[in-house]
């Protein structure tokens, strides 16, 4: 008589509907988390010293590294490309091309996954921490919702400065791609500035900014949710981190492709 | 009356762990909760604070109850100092923001951190005090909106005998000056001598023994025989141990 449960096809489907389960769990969390994040910023319930604490965090302390992954991919990119572009005559696109790349991508999407591995990843292992040392519980005890008070700041402060690490990093990787393509393919600053208007367009930056607040908005919330809502200890601590991770990351993943299809496609 | 808890059952995963509790306690009494790991204790409480739901059975308070609990492992907010820790549900909670201006605040911190017998540790934050003291900040936090009901989680869990007797102390300080009805779930002898007036003994989530303290130490059943005397053998089967 063969015991089912020691089949290798028993363990296939026992983990293929863990695994279901699992994420149907985290979307139910995330929508229900997101619900209540929306029912206390319309009613304008929002503690405006913790926004602003959550904020300097998210974009002020998150900085040095987003520039420096925003830059150092800036840099690769031009290194490869400004001297191919220069050996067939068309240096003078390297500003609209890096331009069009830093703006409508690049930039944003860099910046999110540098936040989501410094930001997200301390949000969730800190409301994770709080949750299996009872400290949300207290909160619930004490009748404050922990939601109201500790939720709502990170998502409106990833809201609100993520378009600002944008404009910022997007400087700055502009700024790394026109030394890099002078120092690699003889560009000068001045042409690549000339160029670079070429394929600046303000559309392409307000859109960019809308992008980068979903994706603040989004990487808050999961990495809060994650957290929030673990139970047990130090082992689901780093479950709930690496699972904040992984969700952020194709989170962005599909707003970007969202953003591509419902405005350049 | 201040808190009556009728016919209150909660499962988990098919399993009773309360089945069909009642019990009531008294302004200015407290009742021990007692029992092997697994019988339910904490679960009540957790029922009668309010963080689960029970499956059936209501719990009763006065009107206007406020209900405040400690936590076995004080559960205090590592991120704010004593201060903002005690301060927290004057400063956050939705009825009392605004209500009291920031001298009257620290007035009132002032005084519970007093009435634990901890003056001047406000600016020290939960890290850098002994596990007794945070249990008694534990304490002046739940104690600071003066609540009629309080429900103590362990209190002397992980603390020296020393400790343990001062905790006991002041779980019957706060009961005398607030004339509160307090509920005190432990494993520790000692604390429901000390601390409390009734007793109800737990097993499997039924109450097998429920009495005044004098009767429960003296009384010869075999669960309270086996539970005073900390037996491996008895009615009473330890499911971790086996």
């Amino acid at each position: 008589m063969i015991n089912v449960k020691s089949t290798l096809t028993y363990s296939f489907f026992k983990l293929f509907f863990h695994c279901i389960k699992d994420f149907l769990i985290t979307i139910g969390n995330i929508g229900k988390d997101f619900s209540r994040v929306l029912y206390y910023v319309v009613r304008l319930r929002i503690n405006a010293s913790a926004t602003i604490e959550q904020s300097s965090r998210f974009a002020v302390d998150s900085l040095p590294i987003t520039l420096t992954i925003v830059g150092m991919t800036s840099v690769i990119i031009a290194m490869q490309i400004a001297p191919e572009l220069a050996k067939q005559g068309a240096e003078g696109y390297m500003g609209m091309m890096s331009a069009l790349v830093m703006i409508r991508e690049l930039s944003c999407i860099m910046s999110g996954f540098a936040i989501i591995s410094m930001i997200g990843s301390s949000f969730a292992s800190e409301l994770a921490s709080m949750a299996v040392g009872e400290q949300i519980s207290a909160m619930h005890v004490l009748k404050v919702d922990p939601v109201e008070y500790l939720v709502v700041p990170r998502v409106l402060s990833g809201i609100l400065t993520m378009p600002f690490v944008f404009i910022v990093s997007s400087l700055v990787g502009l700024v790394c791609t026109c030394l890099v393509s002078y120092m690699t393919a003889g560009l000068s600053p001045l042409n690549f500035m000339t160029s670079l208007w070429q394929g600046l367009y303000l559309r392409d930056i307000l859109i960019a900014m809308l992008k980068a607040s979903f994706f603040g908005g989004t990487i808050a919330l999961i990495s809060c949710s994650c957290g929030y809502s673990t139970r047990g200890g130090a082992k689901e601590v780093g479950e709930s981190t690496t699972k904040a991770v992984v969700w952020s990351f194709v989170a962005i993943a599909v707003w970007d492709y969202i953003f591509a299809v419902l405005f350049y496609l | 009356m201040s808190i009556s808890v009728r016919n209150l059952t909660k499962t988990f995963n098919d399993k009773k762990v309360l089945d069909n509790i009642s019990f009531s306690v008294e302004n200015g009494h407290t009742l021990g909760v007692v029992g092997f790991s697994g019988s339910g204790k904490s679960t009540l409480l957790k029922i009668i604070s309010g963080l689960l739901y029970s499956d059936s059975g209501t719990i009763i308070t006065e009107n206007n109850s406020d209900i405040a609990m400690t936590f076995q492992y004080s559960a205090l907010f590592d991120f704010l100092d004593v201060y903002h820790n005690i301060a927290f549900p004057l400063l956050e909670r939705r009825e009392f923001r605004g209500k009291y201006s920031k001298k009257e605040i620290k007035n009132i911190v002032k005084e519970k951190l007093a009435l634990v017998g901890l003056e001047g540790i406000e600016e020290k934050f939960p890290s850098e005090l002994s596990g007794g003291m945070q249990k008694r900040v534990g304490f002046a936090r739940a104690i600071v909106t003066n609540p009629n009901i309080i429900l103590y989680d362990e209190p002397t869990a992980g603390l020296d005998p020393v400790s343990s007797t001062l905790i006991e102390n002041y779980i019957v300080r706060l009961k005398n000056e607030l004339n509160a009805a307090c509920i005190v779930v432990t494993h520790q002898m000692s604390t429901i001598t000390r601390a409390c007036d009734d007793v109800i003994l737990l097993y499997e989530g039924k109450i097998v023994y429920r009495g005044t303290v004098n009767d429960f130490v003296s009384a010869n059943t075999p669960y309270t025989k086996q539970f005073i005397e900390a037996n491996i053998d008895g009615p009473m089967e330890i499911k971790s141990l086996t």
